[in-house]
């Protein structure tokens, strides 16, 4: 039964040294098992701090997460070792190779078969001849794809994706979005990613902006009013374009 | 081009003076300067000070000592292989003063007297102490004499009475206090006059009595040499020199080592510390060049700039360096002055120059590999995170050579840098070999199991390459440390044993047992330290090989002469601690064959003996024959009484004579006046004071004891900032893996206890590597560079595992208890 996270009126504030500094206030957000949710917004708008909570890993300062399974509800905790995480920074162990980096996740889970389903996943992603390679010997859309495979190698509910394109050129970027979604979509599971990348957030089934405190789910208000900004409703345009032609391709066996 | 990256490179240096990176490389090389330096200016100012005192003690580097006047061109040989010679002459005379008469050493000096160490004299009876004694430059003028202050008192002679030697007149003209020369003769208790080397020849003793005694100064490979061409050329003499069986030569030796190779080890830990900060410093150096390069400067540039920073960071902290080191060491001095009133403090800036510029030399080799890479590299490279590259192994081989070369330099003593540089790559070799077969084997092992122990026996075999910098970095410090503490130890336990079993200041040569129980009596009851007491009776050696002694051989021969007269013969079980079987079997304990008896060594190649021959004894009208079963010598380090002729034990039941003692007394100050109680009740004991000579060997005991103890702080104090610096350098990798780890949906706990396992793993390779080290270096160095036996035991080995299991456990735990405060959150955030 697909379970949902979800998020009802959390408030999230740091303070400092003197001053409060106030994320979001009051904020309603639910994301369920194989969907995908994009999160877009100015840098400092509050996006990573919002996958932690979302994620369980920080306490919201007022509010609380939890995981909805059917009638059931259960703390944000029941659920820490079904998530999995992609970074801008891919974040692989140098010192490992591509196999040994995505069997990982199993092998700390005591899988006698890990290298075996890491190798499987490296396929997927197509790097199945890349397996013996260190990261520094792979080129950033290269080690994304090895981080997307470690992130799903161990089947998480859900995937947070901070900017994981973030540094990759545009050619790259496509290539690993399409993979990304391919690969939550076949694993049903749920994806939440924090792009800049208005191409990658139309990838999404659901588009929220995060800005001034605000989260507000674009998807549903840009089908409903004509944007003004020209140059926005261009980009948006080529964006759509461009996720339904990626769609239609079939770039890997997933 | 410089007039303008100079100031820029200044400049930088002020931004990055607060950096974590530079504070931890500024704070790790100033550590290690002021140790080094204060450890250089204390050792000189120790050796200078020892010098001195042995040269007082020992009074020539040499002495070659022998029955007839060299010839001319022997003389000129002599003085070939030294820097300087003093002769002297020496006697068994009698003195006579009225109707008093005592037998003496009596020894004839010249002018060139004393050659090293001080002569000590005085007008006055009284000033047997040193304070009114005068230092004293050549011997008494012809007619003179000098008295030692016992041969005043049982000749009842004064300034001025004038005593015979023979048919020979002298006038007393002072009081000899202290003759430096002494102790080289080895242990002596005989009451000392001096004469003038030309009134020795007007007395005309018999050629073959006088022993002609050449005090030799010179470097070490001339006594070398020396020894060598008297072993040819004068086999008949004898050569005593400072690195020989005295103990006092031994704890020279040992001392001189020690504090060599504690400035090895002070290097090598430097090099460890700054090599695994270079990793640190590395990451932070290319990405300043590659802002500056990215900003449109050369690669010239950058290389300048990140060097002259670093000279600037040096510069800095050399003034720092100065002062503190200044004044610890001014500490030291003024610490051992308490009990060394003569030690005073200087500033040696020659010295510490040197010293400064050897350790920013050695710095300046541990950062080329920085340099290195930052030459060779280009602007993408830098951006990338690829910087793996061949030639760096390559330099950092150099690196280690030139510091090895820069140890031989610094120490003077080859053959142990040699050893401790081998012991250093054999603990390498050591500690490379366990991480690879420990990790390999253990992943085979669990591979089937699941569990945390497997994945990190995994993880570590993955990242063994940069895990085993590491290991080695920790493992090399206990290593040293883990020397250090044992040597430290073993060398404590030795000088406490010594100081226990030494003569004490007392020598009693006779006491019946009577005597002997009333001063065993006498000492329990004052609280005196009574050292060693051992039996012996008179005998007096008629025939060997049933042979009458005179008959036996022409040759005269001193051995022969104090045969002749009554020898003290000794009794013992076994082998007495302070003597060494080096021929024959000593005999076994309760022996029914009590007629057997061990032959001092000297004595035996003297009258040219053999194990077997007989010596027929006199003893107590009785006369008994003896077999020769054994021949022993000296060994210092259990007392010095000691006796040319020894037999069993049962013997004695066998023989009917009157039992005599020696012992030795340890008196302090305040119980001098308690001697005169004893001597009253019982004049005939024979006792002589060794006060002023034992006083010097407790001083120079005692200092050693605490030079050797402040080093061992500092190297303790030193390995530990080494094991944290080298964590710190890896903190980092630590805490990436930690937050990696974390983003697969596990706990914080999970991520400790891996860490833990880790440490554990880590520490157990570290122990064991570093215990195999230092047992292979007890035994290549003990032995031979401080004449310990080395003896591991098993059971301080087991605990020493443990301690260092749980040390550098604790100790990388809690250090890494920062990468443990990751979360997720950091992998989104950072750079
Ligand atoms: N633990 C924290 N303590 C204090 N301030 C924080 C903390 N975490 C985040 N912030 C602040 O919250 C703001 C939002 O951070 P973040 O969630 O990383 O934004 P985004 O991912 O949208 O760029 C930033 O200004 C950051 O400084
Ligand atoms: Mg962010």
């Amino acid at each position: 039964m697909p379970c949902s996270i979800e998020l009802t009126r959390v408030s999230q504030s740091f303070s400092n040294a003197d001053s409060i500094i106030t994320l979001f206030e009051n904020l309603d957000l639910s994301v369920q098992q194989g969907q995908s949710y994009a999160i877009t917004g100015p840098s400092g708008a509050g996006k990573s701090s919002l996958l932690m909570l979302l994620s369980g890993l920080e306490q919201p300062t007022i509010g609380k997460g939890n995981v909805v399974t059917g009638d059931h509800i259960a703390s944000l905790d029941s659920i820490r070792s079904e998530i999995g995480f992609i970074f801008q920074q891919f974040h692989l162990l140098p010192e490992l190779t591509a196999l040994n980096n995505v069997a990982l996740p199993l092998k700390l889970r005591g899988d006698k078969n890990a290298i075996n389903k890491a190798q499987l996943w490296l396929d997927k992603v197509g790097l199945g001849d890349r397996a013996m390679h260190k990261p520094a010997q792979l080129s950033g859309g290269e080690q994304q794809r090895v981080a997307i495979a470690r992130a799903l190698v161990f089947s998480p509910k859900f995937i947070f994706a901070d900017e994981p394109t973030g540094n990759l050129d545009q050619h790259n970027a496509t290539e690993i979005a399409d993979i990304l979604f391919e690969c939550c979509q076949q694993n049903n599971a749920g994806l939440i990613i924090v792009t800049h990348s208005h191409e990658l957030a139309s990838k999404a089934k659901h588009i929220y902006g995060l800005a001034n405190g605000k989260l507000t789910n674009t998807s549903v208000t840009t089908e409903a009013h004509v944007p003004e900004n020209s140059f926005e409703n261009i980009s948006r345009d080529t964006n759509q374009a461009l996720a339904s032609t990626a769609q239609k391709k079939q770039v890997l066996p997933c | 081009m410089l007039n303008l990256t100079i100031p820029l490179a200044w400049h930088y240096v002020w931004q990055e003076f607060r950096q974590p990176h530079q504070l931890l490389l500024r704070w790790v090389q100033a550590v290690l300067m002021v140790f080094i330096v204060t450890l250089s200016l204390a050792s000189n100012t120790i050796q200078t000070y020892l010098e001195g005192n042995l040269q007082n003690l020992l009074g020539a580097d040499a002495v070659l000592t022998q029955k007839a006047n060299l010839t001319k061109e022997q003389i000129t040989v002599l003085a070939g292989h030294s820097e300087n010679v003093v002769k002297t002459s020496q006697i068994d005379a009698t003195l006579t003063f009225n109707t008093k008469w005592q037998r003496t050493k009596l020894k004839a000096v010249g002018r060139d007297y004393p050659l090293q160490g001080q002569l000590l004299t005085s007008t006055s009876v009284l000033a047997s102490n040193d304070n009114l004694a005068e230092v004293t430059h050549g011997g008494p003028k012809l007619g003179n004499i000098w008295l030692d202050s016992r041969l005043f008192a049982s000749l009842s002679a004064v300034m001025g009475d004038v005593i015979n030697v023979g048919e020979h007149r002298f006038v007393v003209s002072r009081l000899l206090v202290h003759e430096p020369d002494r102790l080289m003769e080895g242990h002596n208790v005989a009451m000392r006059a001096i004469i003038n080397i030309e009134d020795m020849e007007k007395l005309a003793f018999a050629a073959d009595l006088i022993q002609y005694r050449y005090l030799v100064s010179g470097t070490k490979s001339q006594i070398n040499q020396l020894m060598q061409w008297q072993k040819q050329s004068l086999p008949a003499a004898k050569i005593h020199h400072k690195q020989g069986a005295h103990p006092l030569a031994l704890f020279w030796q040992r001392t001189e080592n020690f504090l060599g190779l504690a400035s090895i080890i002070l290097f090598f830990m430097a090099a460890i510390a700054i090599e695994q900060l270079a990793q640190l410093h590395l990451k932070k150096e290319q990405f300043f060049s590659a802002i500056c390069m990215s900003l449109g400067a050369s690669k010239v540039t950058g290389l300048q700039l990140s060097i002259l920073k670093w000279f600037f960071n040096i510069l800095l902290l050399i003034p720092v360096v100065v002062v503190i080191s200044g004044i610890c060491h001014w500490l030291v001095v003024n610490w051992l002055s308490t009990t060394f009133p003569a030690i005073s403090w200087q500033l040696e800036a020659g010295l510490m120059a040197k010293t400064i510029t050897t350790s920013v030399l050695l710095f300046a080799v541990f950062h080329t590999p920085v340099w290195l890479t930052l030459w060779q590299t280009s602007v993408p490279k830098l951006f990338q995170q690829n910087r793996k590259s061949i030639s760096l192994g390559l330099v950092k081989l150099c690196a280690l050579v030139v510091l090895v070369l820069v140890a031989f330099k610094y120490s003077d003593n080859g053959l142990l840098t040699l050893m401790l540089v081998g012991s250093i790559f054999i603990t390498i070799l050591l500690l490379v070999a366990i991480s690879w077969a420990a990790l390999t084997f253990g992943e085979k092992a669990t591979q089937r199991f699941s569990g945390l122990i497997p994945f990190s026996l995994f993880m570590m075999k993955q990242r063994l390459l940069s895990k085993s910098t590491q290991i080695l970095g920790i493992g090399l410090s206990t290593f040293l440390l883990l020397f250090t503490l044992m040597l430290l130890r073993d060398l404590g336990d030795t000088m406490v044993s010594y100081q226990r079993t030494h003569d004490g200041n007392v020598m009693i040569s006779q006491a019946d047992q009577q005597q002997m129980n009333a001063i065993k009596e006498w000492s329990m009851q004052h609280g005196i330290d009574l050292r060693q007491t051992k039996p012996y009776l008179y005998a007096k050696a008629v025939k060997i090989n049933d042979q009458a002694l005179d008959d036996f051989s022409q040759k005269p021969s001193d051995s022969l002469a104090t045969l002749s007269r009554s020898i003290r013969l000794h009794w013992s079980q076994t082998v007495p601690d302070n003597n060494r079987v080096v021929q024959g079997k000593w005999w076994s304990k309760d022996t029914d064959k009590w007629q057997q008896i061990s032959l001092e060594e000297e004595v035996m190649t003297d009258l040219g003996l053999t194990l077997g021959d007989t010596l027929t004894f006199i003893i107590n009208q009785q006369s008994f024959t003896f077999t020769i079963a054994a021949s022993h010598v000296y060994q210092p380090g259990a007392g010095s009484i000691t006796f040319w002729v020894q037999m069993p034990a049962t013997a004695v039941k066998h023989i009917n004579a009157p039992h005599y003692n020696m012992a030795s007394l340890e008196m302090d100050d305040d119980q001098w006046p308690l001697l005169g109680q004893m001597w009253r009740q019982y004049p005939t004991i024979r006792m002589v004071s060794l006060g002023e000579l034992t006083k010097q060997f407790d001083n120079i005991l005692a200092m050693i004891t605490k030079v050797i103890s402040g080093f061992a702080v500092m190297i303790i104090f030193l390995a530990v900032t080494v094991i944290l610096s080298s964590i710190n350098a890896f903190e980092n990798k630590e805490k990436k893996k930690n937050c990696v780890i974390m983003s697969f949906g596990f706990l914080k706990k999970t991520c400790w206890q891996l860490n833990v396992i880790e440490w554990l793993i880590t520490a157990f390779i570290i122990a064991i590597g570093a215990i195999a080290g230092t047992y292979i270096t007890g035994m290549l160095i003990y032995q031979s560079q401080f004449s310990l036996v080395y003896q591991p035991n098993v059971t301080v080995l087991c605990l020493t595992l443990v301690v260092i299991l749980s040390t550098v456990t604790l100790l990388g735990v809690y250090a890494s208890r920062h990468s443990l405060k990751s979360s997720v959150k950091q992998l989104m955030a950072d750079v």
